[in-house]
């Protein structure tokens, strides 16, 4: 009774003490109310004002943001499926099957959570190459941007979100699971020296089995989206310390310095301002009202509609597009064709490539294919800011004039990433026998 | 304060955002509508209606509504078939339209359904609980159900539905002669009649020309060569094509052509595809020895023992405790005293007579005789007859060693 008293008391049984069981709505004086607004994170989640320009859906395409929702999407419908999953190699598979038929509404969790996965490769990518064809990791005109490092934590998350997708795979403990681990972790054993080593961290062991599933299942889990979460809030945290999107630098640039009316920009209390009931010191506003709108609603509702709209895209999806269930996994049969996930399936057909039969000798390909290129690569993307020596005015332009040689040679690279995974999705059959679209695949025998 | 600028972008923006809204809401109603499309709503009904009908609107109530499953611990099965199958146990629908028909109740008096469940004879996908994917065929399903249209689809000679009979012989594939499984019975009777062990090792035994054909039934069938193939791409074809001209499928083989017809071919094809690796707990099994093995001596002395002057009380199970020496019979356990002298030992022990003793036995045998060797009035005469029988023997035998005692002595 003491401590419900103490619980309904007004008075703080001690300073600093909050004397209700609840967080308050009632601040007490300006002050209070005051430093409530200044200490709010989801009221300074958004800037107050935005540059208009930002806004365009032709600009950003709003990538980014379609991202975020699709993780949003992936840790919601993760949740429960965290529940009816049940990460053992005996039960792994069933448990997939029941989701699939018997739970209620789990065949269209399921394929929420699997399309999200998908799409999110897809956007993270597109995100990246809107980026880079922008020149958005590009400092502009505002003084210590670090727009380069946040160029780097999005390349990070971008492996981070590959990574969550393959480990996604091995779940439900299917074929297409166990052989696309078998031939991804192949891969990391061509690596020189260390290869059966790093395949053997990667597996917990030397086959793929139970501590496998575990490992891939705690990192998915837990690790992994944990990473991406942290360095998702902080890429968000960079782009609002580096001055918004890259477009903005621009547009301060290009625009003229106009004298506006005197604002309130110095103040004492905050309250106060709004209700001019303290002293404010008048001066002309640095930004550019014409440029600009609030924030809140323009910013918020087409963050709204982005959002919103992934979700009802991906729910309705995913009422039509059925889960993929394969067989059991076997280590005996390899299924013809043995594909590793479909984002990976460009490096596979450069694996295949450069895997040359001279008489007797085979080069494998492996390492050339699974390990030298992507590495080539993914530290060329890194490091990239450094090495472009374009104008800053270049900073949020598609195709800026002095970045055509560059935008063009990465645009190539694209493309044939581009060819190379649509040529391995759809124009590999068995054998890895190349097959044109409108060719029939030898049927696939079946055991009854 | 301070000027707003005018915002050009509700106008659009709010329309967006409002067909935004709608489509979520159409999002809902096709997630919440695919979920309840599944038929076997439908079929409870039906089944609900014909039992009311039937049996009036008492018994129908007692039908569970909802998904159904029978989940078999030991096999790993969670066969949800009477979810929509729910008159298989119920009288007077044999002639119904299935999945309401009722189930012959001969095959389900061996294996009964809560033990067996469904899928593990009749094949097909036990998880799923709809018509498609629980019957079959389905991709990356590889156990379609073994029912009349497969066997239709692979002209099976005589009987439609023989399929299952390779799942009948996943646990009975040690026994000789299978009740019900004439096909598996006739391909066994063709295994030893034309001696596929000349060449194969078949459940351990048997020559190494040809493969091993222990668990044939396990390969998958991007094993097997079709290229020569016509018809269904199948490792069931292709046994049966295989099995009528070896050489057709495989030119280099040695395996001779046996002008198997068309049934034989099909009997030895289920046959080696029930060879597979199937988790059943031993308790499924028919015909495994559930029991110690004995030594050859022995099982011997058993014979010896049943056949010999003691055989009464082997047969009735005395010897279980007692020995009965003078007849030579020795007994496991050796718990209770020897029946050989039992006239004079009960006198001595309790101070009664053998024929009151047997007729009101106290301590250990009054429990012995309530409840393990019942004996009626008769039979304990039997049994006081041949205690005495025993103990005459045992007075002749002692007699016997009295008189050549004194030699024994003399000799030392």
């Amino acid at each position: 009774m003491k401590l419900l008293a103490n619980l309904r008391s007004e008075k703080p049984s001690a300073p600093g003490v909050h004397p209700k069981p609840f967080w308050s709505l009632r601040p007490r004086s300006d002050r209070e109310a005051g430093d409530a607004v200044v200490s709010n994170f989801l009221l300074h989640w958004f800037p107050a004002k935005t540059y208009k320009p930002s806004l365009d859906w032709t600009y950003s395409f709003w990538l980014g943001t379609a991202s975020a929702a699709l993780f949003f999407l992936l840790t919601l419908s993760g949740l429960p499926l965290l529940l009816l999953y049940i990460p053992s190699v005996e039960r792994a598979y069933g448990s997939v099957k029941d989701i699939e038929y018997v739970v209620t509404f789990g065949k269209w969790i399921r394929a929420v959570h699997r399309i999200s996965a998908h799409l999110m490769v897809a956007v993270v990518f597109l995100h990246l190459v809107r980026v880079f064809l922008t020149g958005a990791y590009k400092n502009g005109s505002g003084r210590g941007q670090k727009r380069e490092w946040n160029w780097v934590i999005g390349v990070v998350m971008l492996l981070l979100t590959l990574f969550l997708s393959f480990t996604g795979y091995l779940l439900p403990w299917d074929q297409l699971a166990y052989w696309a681990v078998t031939v991804g972790t192949n891969i990391a054993s061509s690596i020189p020296l260390a290869g059966p080593e790093i395949r053997e961290l990667l597996l917990g062991g030397r086959a793929i089995d139970q501590s496998t599933l575990l490992r891939f299942y705690v990192l998915h889990c837990i690790f992994l989206p944990a990473a991406v979460g942290v360095l998702f809030a902080y890429h968000m945290w960079r782009v609002r310390k580096d001055g918004g999107l890259a477009r903005a630098d621009r547009q301060a640039l290009l625009a003229e310095a106009k004298e506006t009316g005197a604002v309130p920009t110095k103040t004492y209390t905050l309250l106060g301002v709004a209700r001019g009931t303290a002293p404010t010191i008048r001066t002309a506003s640095l930004e550019a009202p014409d440029l600009t709108v609030n924030a809140v609603n323009d910013l918020v509702r087409r963050i709204a509609i982005v959002v919103l709209g992934t979700i009802a895209i991906v729910g309705m999806l995913a009422v039509f597009v059925p889960s993929p269930l394969e067989e059991p996994a076997n280590a005996l049969v390899t299924p013809n064709p043995a594909k590793a996930p479909w984002y990976f399936l460009w490096l596979q057909e450069i694996v295949t490539i450069t895997t040359v039969k001279i008489g007797k000798f085979t080069i494998n390909g492996a390492f050339l294919g699974g390990v030298i290129l992507p590495g080539i690569l993914v530290t060329l993307l890194t490091i990239w800011p450094w090495l472009d020596r374009s104008a800053a005015s270049g900073a949020g332009l598609w195709f800026a004039g002095d970045r055509k040689k560059q935008n063009a040679v990465f645009l190539g690279i694209c493309l044939f990433i581009l060819v190379l995974t649509v040529v391995g999705t759809f124009m590999r059959g068995p054998y890895w026998h190349f097959y044109w679209p409108w060719q029939a695949w030898p049927e696939i025998p079946s055991r009854i | 304060m301070e000027r707003r600028t005018d915002s050009p972008y509700p106008k659009l923006d709010r329309p967006v955002l409002a067909v935004v809204g709608l489509l979520l809401i159409a999002s809902t109603i096709l997630f919440a509508w695919s979920d309840r499309r599944h038929d076997w709503r439908w079929y409870q009904a039906e089944f609900r209606k014909m039992v009311a009908e039937k049996y009036g609107a008492e018994k129908a109530k007692t039908l569970p509504a909802g998904t159904q499953q029978i989940w078999i611990k030991d096999l790993g099965n969670a066969d949800r078939c009477i979810t929509c199958h729910q008159g298989i146990l119920w009288k007077g629908f044999e002639k119904a339209d299935h999945p309401f028909r009722t189930h012959p109740p001969e095959p389900l008096k061996a294996h009964p359904v809560e033990k067996y469940g469904c899928t593990s004879c009749h094949g097909g996908q036990g998880f799923s609980i709809d018509l498609e994917t629980a019957h079959g065929p389905v991709p990356h399903w590889e156990e379609p159900l073994l029912g009349q249209r497969l066997g239709e689809d692979y002209s099976l000679v005589d009987d439609k539905k023989a399929l299952l009979q390779m799942n009948c012989n996943v646990c009975h594939r040690y026994d000789r002669e299978t009740k019900g499984a004439d096909f598996i019975n006739h391909a066994k009777r063709l295994v030893n009649a034309k001696g596929c062990r000349a060449c194969h090792v078949i459940n351990g035994r048997g020559g190494t020309i040809g493969p091993d054909l222990t668990w044939e039934g396990d390969k998958a069938a991007e094993q097997f060569d079709m290229t020569r193939l016509s018809g269904q791409r199948t490792a069931f074809a292709w046994h049966v094509a295989h099995l009528k001209e070896p050489k057709a499928l495989a030119p280099d083989t040695v395996m001779p052509n046996f002008n198997f017809g068309t049934k034989d071919a099909q009997s030895l094809a289920m046959l080696v595809m029930s060879w597979r690796h199937a988790p059943v707990p031993v308790e499924f099994r028919p015909g495994v020895a559930r029991t110690d093995p004995q030594t050859a001596d022995e099982i011997a002395e058993e014979q010896r023992m049943k056949t010999g002057p003691g055989a009464w009380f082997v047969k009735t199970g005395c010897f279980v405790c007692h020995n009965i020496s003078s007849l030579g019979v020795k007994s496991p356990a050796q718990i209770g005293p020897d029946l050989s002298n039992a006239v004079e030992d009960v006198q001595s022990r309790f101070g009664r007579t053998l024929d009151d003793f047997l007729q009101s036995p106290t301590g250990t045998m009054s429990v012995v005789l309530s409840r393990q060797i019942v004996l009626t009035p008769e039979e304990k005469l039997v049994a006081i007859q041949k205690v005495r029988e025993a103990y005459a023997e045992y007075q002749r035998q002692r007699a016997q060693a009295a008189k050549a005692a004194p030699v024994a002595a003399r000799a030392r």
